[in-house]
């Protein structure tokens, strides 16, 4: 629908009257929001701040954190102290398996042999 | 109930609303008697319904309390933030009228059937809410800020946080919808036809 200029004249009257329209502020509203106010600044001052602890707490991001830091550490202890066969085998690809070399068992047994036959 | 203005009358709200959160109990009053009179207008004349106007503003008002601990002062204006807020508001619960005809919006509790001219005013008022909810959300917005609130276009586009061009678009679209929608009740709201 096409306007003209006319046509919608009627709706800045509209607007005009929308814009005049100053309602004042009932009292009740006004103790409201203040009451709103007081206790929205109650709870901000007597919120406990935050101590050192709570500061890492927070940093790390809170207790679920806490909870998986502590099974990692526990996991780490019982690998050190009893390593699962499968682990010891995957450390031993990595670095290598300790050999123990007798460098006189076979040099005991020849002066042994020398021994009896002289 | 005129709240006293103390020593804040000259200080921006920022710096008010920061000495709020510092529990400065003065700094609640001086805010809400600057504050809440626009808060209420501005929904009123989105809304045309006293209740729920009010119901709103002490929304809005809330919502800044709470948010007074982490203001910025350098990142934006109360004023700026509150006409953000009580627009959304509003179009919230324009969205939820939609669907209902004007005949089922119940009567202003403070209406005086004996004054015919208050009765036209009032309907009117109820008419362009209706037109209003009728608009999509951010047109809605961009014309009650544009033409109800009388604010400039870069005004706007700071509050809505969009550029001037789509301020332009939207007011000129939200404006054409809503002389097509109240253009089918121009009689019946007392405007003549010629």
């Amino acid at each position: 629908m096409m306007m003209t200029k006319s046509d919608d004249s009627f709706l800045d009257d509209l607007f005009d009257a929308a814009q005049a329209q100053a309602p004042v502020v009932p009292d009740d509203l006004m103790a409201r929001v203040l009451i709103d106010a007081q206790r929205a600044q109650a709870v901000q001052i007597t919120a406990p701040k935050l101590s050192l602890f709570a500061g890492f707490l927070d940093m790390i991001g809170g207790w679920p954190s806490v909870g998986g830091l502590a099974m990692a550490g526990v996991a780490g202890l019982w690998f050190g102290v009893a390593p699962p066969q499968a682990l010891s085998i995957w450390t031993a690809e990595l670095i290598g398996t300790p050999v123990t070399v007798d460098l006189f068992g076979d040099t005991n047994a020849y002066f042994t042999e020398a021994l009896i036959d002289g | 109930m005129t709240p006293s203005t103390g020593n804040w009358s000259d200080a921006p709200d920022g710096v008010i609303l920061l000495a709020y959160s510092r529990g400065d109990v003065e700094a609640a009053r001086v805010l809400s008697a600057r504050l809440l009179p626009r808060a209420l207008a501005q929904a009123t004349r989105m809304l045309a319904d006293q209740a729920e106007a009010e119901d709103v503003a002490q929304e809005a008002m809330m919502r800044l309390w709470k948010i007074a601990p982490d203001w910025r002062q350098d990142e934006a204006q109360v004023s700026t933030w509150l006409f953000r807020v009580i627009a959304n508001l509003c179009t919230d619960r324009l969205r939820k009228r939609r669907g209902v005809s004007l005949d089922q919006i119940a009567e202003p509790v403070d209406l005086q059937p004996s004054v015919p001219a208050q009765m036209q005013e009032t309907m009117r008022m109820q008419a362009l809410s209706a037109a209003l909810a009728a608009l999509p959300d951010r047109q809605a917005q961009a014309v009650a800020l544009r033409h109800l609130e009388g604010l400039s276009n870069p005004q706007i586009a700071r509050i809505m946080d969009i550029s001037i061009r789509s301020v332009e678009s939207l007011t000129a679209r939200g404006k054409r919808a809503l002389a097509e929608i109240l253009g089918k009740q121009k009689s019946a709201l007392g405007y003549d036809d010629d």
